[in-house]
Formats: C-alpha cells, structure tokens, sequence
C-alpha cells in the first residue's frame, strides 16, 4: 500500500513537474474553482434540501390541520358533496398536495381527491391517535417520496384528515439551483482560466527573458540585459541577473585586457630575442668573422715564409680557423638568417632546408605556394621560420625519421604550414599534460600571438603531422 | 477509486439522512381500487336528528352526553345525525330516516301540518317549556328597538327558525314593511351561536336569537356579554320539542318516551346529560303550548320557509 502510494506520489511529480508553469497555474486556478464550485453547490444543494424537506413537513401539517378544521362542520352535518369541494379546492389551490382524502371514526372514506378508485395500501399507511396533534411521515410511493400527515378532526370524533405532499416540486426546486450552480460554477472557471492565463503570461514574461538572456551570455554576448517587468521576486531576480551580467561582462574586459597584456609582454620578449640574436648574429658576421678572415690571410702569408715543417703546422692552424670561421658562420646564421631579412621567407626556408640536409641524414621536401608574389609582415615572417626551425629540430632529435615534408602555403588570407614526418610519433595528449613541451609551447605561443592556431596529429608509430593556421591581409 | 467511491456513498447517505420515520411499504398512488361498500354492522343504531340550533360542533359537545345516556339506557348504539337546515331534518323526520329529532319550534308546526310530526316530549328550562326570541346588537350600538335597525344589517338564523326568522320578521312587518326593504341586508347563519358571533364582530348590526341558546352561550363565552346586548325579548314561545315520526312504532316511541322523561340529575349520566343541554329535565307536552308561536306565525304572513 505504501509502495503503491509512493509511486503514485513519483508519477504525480513526473507529471506536475514535466508540464510548463502556465499549466500549473491554470491547473491549480481550474482545481480550485472546481473544487469551490461542487463543494458550495453539493452543501446548497443538503441545505436547501434540509430546508425545503422542513418547510414541506409544515406545510404538510398546516394544510391537513386547516383541512381538518374546515372539515368539521360538512362532515358533522354530513354534507358529503362540500367536503369532497374542500378537498378538491385543497389540493387545485396548493401544488404540492399529491392527494387528500377524509376518514370518520369507523376507518370508512368519507371523501378523497383521487376520482375513481382509491389506492389500497394508503389508508393503512398512517394513523394518528385523537391525543396527538398531528403524525407525519414520508411514504415511498410509486411516484416518488410523499409527505404524509395525519390530523384528528374535532378531536377524532369526526374521524381523520389526511394530506399528501409530493416531494417532486421541491426536488424539481433543488435540481435547478443545482444546475444554476453548476452553469455559475462553468461560467466563473472560464473567467479564471482567462485571469489565469493572463496572470501566467505576466508571471513567465520575465522568466522567458531570463532564458533568452542567460542563453545568449553562455554564447559570449554579456551585452544582453533583461527588463525588470514588476517590483517582485521574479523583478529582484531580474537585477540581480543584470548586476551578474555586468560582473561578468567586467571580468570578461578584465581578461581580455590581461591576455593583451601578456601577448604585448610575449611579443615584447620575444622581439628583444629576436633582436638581441640579429644583434649577435651581426656581431659575429662583422666583427668575429672579419677577425677570423684576417687571422687566416695573416696565416696564409706566414706560411709562404717558412719552412717546409713549419709551414705544415701554420696549414693546420689554417685548416682550424677556416673551420671555426665556418662554425660561426653557421652560428651567425642559426641565430638569425640575413637572408630572411633581406630575401623573405621561402628563400630562409629554403636555405634552411638545403642546410639541414646537408648536415642531417633526413630527406626533405620542401613545397612554398602563394609567397612569391608578396612578402608577409616581418613578425609573421620571424615566427613561421622560427616555428619551421623549430619542428625540423624536433624530427631530427626525436622522431628517428626517414623523410620529412614541409608545405608552406597562403591562401584566402590564412597562411597555412604543415610539417610531417614519418618518424616514431607520440602521444600529443600525454604529452601536453605531462608538462608543457618548450618546443611545442613555443610553438603554440608564437602561433596564438598572430591569432592562429596549432593542431598536432600525431600516435605513437603512425609519424607526426603538425598543421598552423595564421590569417593575415593577404 | 473504491475507497472514494466509498466515501461519497457515505457522504450522500449522511446528507440523505433525516429523522422522519419511513414505511419499508411502498404505496401505489396510481393503481386505484374501487371502495369496498361498507359493511352493515350487526347491531342497528338509534339515529337521533338534531336541528341546527346551534353550530354542528356546538351540537355534538351538547348533545353527545345524551346520546351516551340513551345509548345506555335503550342498550344499542345512538348516532347524532345533523343537517344544515330545519327543513333537511324535518325531511329526515317524515322519510322515517330518523328515529327521532329536536327540532325547532316552527319546524315542529311546519312538519305537523306536513305531515302530523309528533310530540315526544319537550325540555324543561327553569320550570317552563318556553323560551323567548331576543333581538341582540353590539353592545356600543345606539339602536333601541326594531325601528333602530332600518337600513342596518341583520343576521337571520335558519330560514324556518321562530326565534331567528318568524318574530325579528313580524316585528318589520308591525313597522309596516318587509325585511327585503327594511334593512340594508340580510343574510342565513344556519344556526344561532353564528348569529350572535356575527353581532359580536359586527359582521351584522342586529340579529333575533333563541335565548335559551343566547343564555347557554354568554354562560360559555362572557365576553359576548360585553360585546352584546338585548333590546327587545318576545313574548314567551313554545320551547323547540322532541318529535317523531306519527309511523314510529309504539314499543320504541314509550322506551324513548320513558327514558327522556325518566332522565335525572340524581344519576352521574342523567346529571351530565342535562348540564350538557343546560336543561332541568324533560316532559310531556301537547300540541296546545305551540298555539300561540302557530298565531305568531300566522301573523308574520307569508313568509315561505
């Protein structure tokens, strides 16, 4: 019993809760008029019955007792034809009266209002003793409930009157209060419905509004304020939903000025960085290499005057600064190639490439589409062949890699760049969330800063394929 | 849904519920049965008539102690028979349809020149077998006599009545005109304790009354006392008698004879029959006492009952 009463109360809830607040409300506007509706017409209905049952009971009693006292005189003087007048007069003159009829002393029918025949349970229906005033009674008759009362006329000397009154009148009266309740009732319930549907509209309005406005800052747009409609809860909700907006829309400004903040701070460094690697690189071209070529033609020119032995060793030293010039030639361009200044990007990819595989035992291919007619801003430049440079390095020290690919391409105003290799791959999630990989943060970072974007593709045995999106004005 | 169903059985059946007894019987209102005649007892009653000399209600309550006392002493049952009129008991009288009957005075004439009503016996008031006709009217009237009430409503008893039709009649015709001219109106109460209910409420400025009848009703009612008063009293009349048909048969004629006259306050029944009527006893009387109400009537001319 109780599990089956628990899991009425859940289907309930299932179904209170599933359906809109509108419906709620209406439901409970409806339930209540209906409920108020039958509860005053059901207790009218008991109360007029009650009342009407008693008024009909008196009736009853003053008729019969009228009837027995006009009665007395036609009967005592046996004026027969008068006293069937009385009672036909009675009953014509008061609609409730069923049927009336007269009895003397002997238990013989001196009159009665039913024409021919007489019905013959009725007479032994009801008595009444000479002592008593008057005996009522209902009897269930063929045609409904009737009122019975009996009088003794002239203190029973005269013998008995006895009055019918039909209940179908009143019950007739009852049913029709009943039904007028009941139209009322309808009549109020489509009043409220409407009221009720009105005041739903007023109530959802604003909440509506809270949907629509929370919706559009869960998309980013924290311009979305909502009008307090009323002076309420639902209105105190609504500022308090504005005074939210506007926080977040502040911290939302806040943010983005701190990441500007940190961008101008990153490109700053890595500005000075790239300056400092010009700065050094330019000091080493001019200044260590012009030393270096100097040491050589002063070698050069020693060698000429001596010996043959000694000529060998000044030929060694020539050997190694030819070398160590060679070294900081090549470091001179590592840190910063002149010709990604001077002759553009694909030209400093290419020459990179051509290096690389000069020194490297790794194929390379190398593809640039879309850059020949135009040069790109420096900055996009310095950080697509930093971020080139970069990936090439990490194949040659990690990936253990046959052959590598390196696309470069602009198009619709994206410079696109995709390095791949057949290396032995890795696990780029694991990877990132152990600790952020310099090499690929680097990567991500000089990306991001130009508003573009990195994806690593990449599983452990399947090689590796880096793609960079970078949109700029070409 | 069983339980609720339940529960507003019993919520209907408690508003239903009322105190009024209820027959289990249910009774047929439209299948009607003819009457069953009603069967003759055993035993045939005396049927006594009595004229409406007072109201039906009025007669029972007086006579009824009379009628136990014959009941009693002729050993079978008596019923009290009454009518509205003199005439109608008089019919009754000379059909035989009574055995016998107090009658009024000019109806005694009336049904002995009819058809020889007989005198049984005649009660006897403070000595006498007279009584008078007395002319009442309200007691705040100014009215002295008959000449008074010209114009005037008066209330007459019963058409054949010597008291409340014959004199109050003789009276108009001794002023030289007839009842019709005379008063304003007249109208029939049937009886006499009407007549003086209606002087009383003023319903009728005069009216003529039996006074054995007007004695015995200021005796039950003393405000008609004050309310009524009398201004003129007839000579004294043959008291209103007890009568039979001439064809009774003689056995029962002597018994009913013998027991009215042998009626006396010395027995408890006798004693409360007679208080009942306001009469000291009854006795034998003969056509003789009735000549001069017969001269009264004679010279109130042609007044038709």
């Amino acid at each position: 019993m109780k599990s089956v009463l628990s899991s009425k109360l859940d289907q309930f809830w299932a179904f209170a809760g599933g359906v809109s607040i509108r419906a709620k409300i209406l439901g409970i506007v409806l339930a209540l008029v209906a409920l108020l509706g039958i509860g005053i017409t059901l207790q009218v209905r008991a109360v007029l019955s009650r009342t009407m049952d008693t008024q009909l009971r008196e009736q009853s009693v003053s008729i019969s007792r009228d009837l027995a006292a006009r009665s007395t005189d036609l009967i005592l003087i046996n004026d027969l034809y008068a006293l069937q007048q009385l009672l036909l007069d009675t009953q014509s003159n008061n609609a409730n009266v069923r049927y009336a009829f007269i009895i003397d002393n002997q238990n013989h029918i001196l009159a009665h209002t039913f024409g021919q025949g007489f019905p013959p349970e009725l007479l032994s229906a009801n008595s009444v003793s000479v002592t008593e005033h008057h005996h009522t009674l209902t009897l269930d008759t063929d045609e409904g409930v009737v009122w019975d009362t009996a009088v003794p006329i002239f203190g029973g000397q005269a013998g008995t009157a006895r009055v019918g009154l039909s209940e179908a009148n009143v019950r007739r009266s009852v049913d029709a209060v009943t039904g007028q309740l009941l139209l009322t009732t309808l009549a109020v319930s489509v009043v409220g419905i409407s009221a009720a549907a009105f005041l739903t509209w007023l109530l959802t309005r604003p909440i509506l509004n809270l949907v629509q406005a929370a919706n559009a800052i869960g998309n980013g747009d924290f311009t979305q304020r909502v009008k307090r409609w009323a002076d309420d809860e639902v209105g105190a909700l609504s500022e308090a939903f504005n005074n939210m907006s506007s926080a977040l829309a502040r911290a939302q400004e806040e943010r983005v000025e701190r990441d500007q903040l940190r961008a101008q701070y990153v490109s700053g460094v890595i500005g000075a960085q790239e300056e400092e690697r010009k700065r050094i690189a330019r000091e080493l071209h001019d200044s260590t290499s012009q030393s270096l070529t100097s040491l050589l033609l002063g070698l050069r020119t020693l060698a000429d005057g001596c010996d043959p032995a000694m000529q060998q060793r000044v030929n060694e030293l020539r050997t190694v600064a030819a070398r160590t010039l060679d070294d900081v030639h090549n470091l001179a361009l590592q840190l910063r190639p002149s010709v990604l200044d001077d002759l553009g990007l694909p030209a400093a990819i290419q020459r990179y490439v051509d290096d690389c595989r000069s020194r490297y035992p790794l194929r390379i291919d190398l593809a640039v589409r879309g850059l020949d007619q135009q040069r790109l801003p420096a900055n996009m430049e310095t950080a697509l062949y930093r971020i080139i440079q970069e990936s090439i390095t990490n194949v040659v020290r990690h990936a253990n890699a046959q052959t590598a690919s390196v696309l470069i391409e602009c198009h619709n105003g994206v410079v696109r760049a995709v390095i791949e290799d057949d290396g032995c791959g890795f696990d780029p999630s694991a990877v990132e969330l152990r600790q952020p990989h310099l090499g690929l943060y680097g990567i991500r970072e000089r990306a991001e800063l130009l508003g573009g974007k990195v994806v690593i593709e990449s599983a452990p045995g399947q090689g590796t394929s880096l793609f960079i999106a970078i949109p700029c004005r070409c | 849904m069983r339980a609720f169903r339940l529960i507003l059985t019993t919520l209907l059946l408690a508003l239903a519920g009322c105190g009024t007894p209820t027959t289990a019987q249910v009774v047929h209102l439209s299948q009607l049965h003819p009457l069953p005649t009603n069967a003759l007892s055993g035993v045939i009653p005396l049927r006594v008539a009595v004229a409406a000399v007072i109201s039906p209600k009025g007669t029972v309550e007086s006579y009824q102690p009379l009628m136990d006392y014959l009941s009693a002493k002729l050993s079978r049952p008596v019923e009290l028979v009454q009518r509205r009129t003199y005439a109608e008991v008089n019919d009754l009288v000379e059909k035989g349809y009574v055995d016998v009957a107090f009658v009024c005075t000019s109806a005694y004439i009336d049904g002995y020149a009819r058809f020889g009503m007989e005198l049984l016996a005649a009660p006897l008031v403070k000595g006498e077998t007279v009584y008078y006709s007395v002319l009442i009217v309200p007691a705040d009237s100014p009215a002295q006599s008959m000449a008074d009430l010209r114009d005037k409503v008066f209330a007459f008893t019963d058409p054949m009545s010597t008291s409340g039709r014959m004199y109050p009649t003789l009276l108009v015709r001794e002023l030289g005109s007839t009842p019709d001219q005379f008063f304003a109106r007249t109208f029939f109460t049937y009886n006499h304790d009407d007549a003086i209910r209606a002087v009383a409420q003023k319903l009728a400025d005069g009216a003529a009354v039996d006074s054995l009848v007007y004695d015995y009703a200021l005796a039950r009612d003393p405000d008609l006392a004050r309310q009524t008063r009398i201004i003129q009293r007839s000579p004294s009349l043959g008291i209103p008698p007890v009568v039979v048909n001439p064809g009774l048969r003689p056995q029962l004629k002597a018994e009913l004879r013998n027991a009215l006259l042998g009626i006396s306050s010395a027995t408890p029944d006798g004693q409360r029959a007679l208080l009942a009527l306001g009469v000291d006893g009854f006795v034998a009387i003969d056509d003789g006492a009735y000549a001069s109400v017969r001269a009264l009537l004679t010279q109130a001319g042609a007044v038709s009952p």
